[in-house]
């Protein structure tokens, strides 16, 4: 058995996935609790950068969760956050992270159970993947 | 350049050395009527057609005059859309063939390939040469000067400010190879960006440089536009 605790960043978007993990937590689903859940108003407000300054500075893995297209509290924030998340995925890759530490997914205010499953893959995923190569980075 | 007064035309240089897209910019400040005239290549083009998108020129009152760059520019560039749409100065010459996989980069394995980047950026000294010499840069606060992301003091500035040039640049970078030519310790910056372009082909099948095309980052899945600004980065 693999004992790496990863360290997860959780983006959460107020009006659904905050509202899911929420759920999640009165309905006492059980979830392992490496995750650090990060209120944001929308997904779209998290811009690349944040992922990437995370990811530099020894984050394990970063979640980004939001409302299901078309369910947007801004209409089309979460368009936003479809495009712009992948790419962000994709440079990461290109300078040798391991793009599955950076995953995109959509948790509605009524999927307790779906948070619950997004969250424990994901913190299998990283188990399996080891700590973070920058963690060792001195620059 | 505005010239005035030509006493020795014999002694203009068509190599052009700097990215006349921002020249542009610069000199659309202050000559606010008549149509400005302006020596282009494929990539200053392509640097003027994203501008005029994000309307912070006016493409109607520009003529552009193309230049074809020589087989040695082009090599340089390692490019691969070397000829303007009008050639009216020199002689087109061949593209170069497109690298699959960038002289072995995308061979390596991750650990290697950040093993690689770490050490090209460690070299940074946080000049803001391939910043201030990129054509298509223009917001007037930059965010890499901000310590949010990138220190304020020390260099090297670290990973985040060269994953945030990649970022922001990943939707209108056109390939010019400014920002390796101004780097004073040689990061391979134009590899890293056409990496991330070819990408963008893949993802959304867009080319930065596109006369019509939003940039895919600025509209909808369905293509509609989104409402806010797009003069932000």
């Amino acid at each position: 058995m693999n004992d790496f605790n990863p360290n997860i960043l959780a983006f959460c978007c107020n009006w659904c996935s905050y509202a899911g993990a929420d759920l999640a937590g009165v309905n006492r689903l059980q979830m392992p609790p490496n995750v650090n859940v990060v209120r944001v108003m929308c997904s779209a407000s998290v811009k690349p950068e944040y992922v990437f300054k995370a990811i530099s500075q020894g984050i394990d893995g970063v979640l980004v969760l939001g409302c299901h297209i078309g369910d947007c509290h801004y209409l089309t924030g979460n368009h936003r956050t479809a495009k712009r998340i992948p790419l962000a995925a994709k440079i990461l890759d290109k300078v040798g992270i391991d793009s599955r530490r950076v995953r995109l997914d959509w948790v509605s205010a009524a999927e307790g159970e779906k948070f619950q499953k997004v969250v424990t893959e994901f913190v299998e995923e990283m188990r399996s993947l080891g700590p973070n190569p920058m963690k060792e980075v001195r620059f | 350049m505005l010239l005035e007064r030509v006493d020795n035309p014999g002694k203009l240089r068509f190599d052009v050395p700097y990215q006349m897209a921002m020249i542009l910019t610069k000199i659309n400040r202050f000559v606010k009527e008549g149509k400005i005239a302006i020596v282009a290549r494929r990539c200053d083009e392509k640097a003027i057609a994203e501008l005029v998108k994000r309307d912070l020129l006016d493409g109607s009152r520009l003529e552009l005059i193309g230049l074809a760059c020589s087989a040695e520019q082009v090599e340089a560039c390692r490019c691969t859309d070397p000829c303007p749409s009008r050639v009216d100065i020199g002689q087109p010459s061949e593209p170069v063939k497109d690298d699959q996989n960038f002289a072995g980069m995308l061979d390596m394995s991750l650990e290697d390939r950040l093993d690689f980047w770490i050490n090209q950026f460690r070299k940074c000294n946080k000049c803001f040469g391939c910043t201030l010499n990129c054509p298509v840069c223009f917001c007037d606060e930059c965010l890499l000067e901000e310590k949010t992301f990138a220190p304020d003091k020390g260099i090297p500035p670290g990973l985040t400010f060269h994953l945030i040039r990649t970022v922001h640049l990943a939707d209108k970078c056109v390939e010019c190879g400014e920002c390796e030519r101004s780097c004073p310790v040689d990061i391979p910056l134009l590899s890293l960006r056409k990496m991330v372009n070819r990408d963008m082909k893949k993802m959304f099948n867009y080319v930065s440089g596109d006369p019509e095309r939003m940039s895919p980052l600025l509209t909808t899945l369905e293509g509609d536009p989104m409402e806010d600004d797009p003069n932000v980065c």
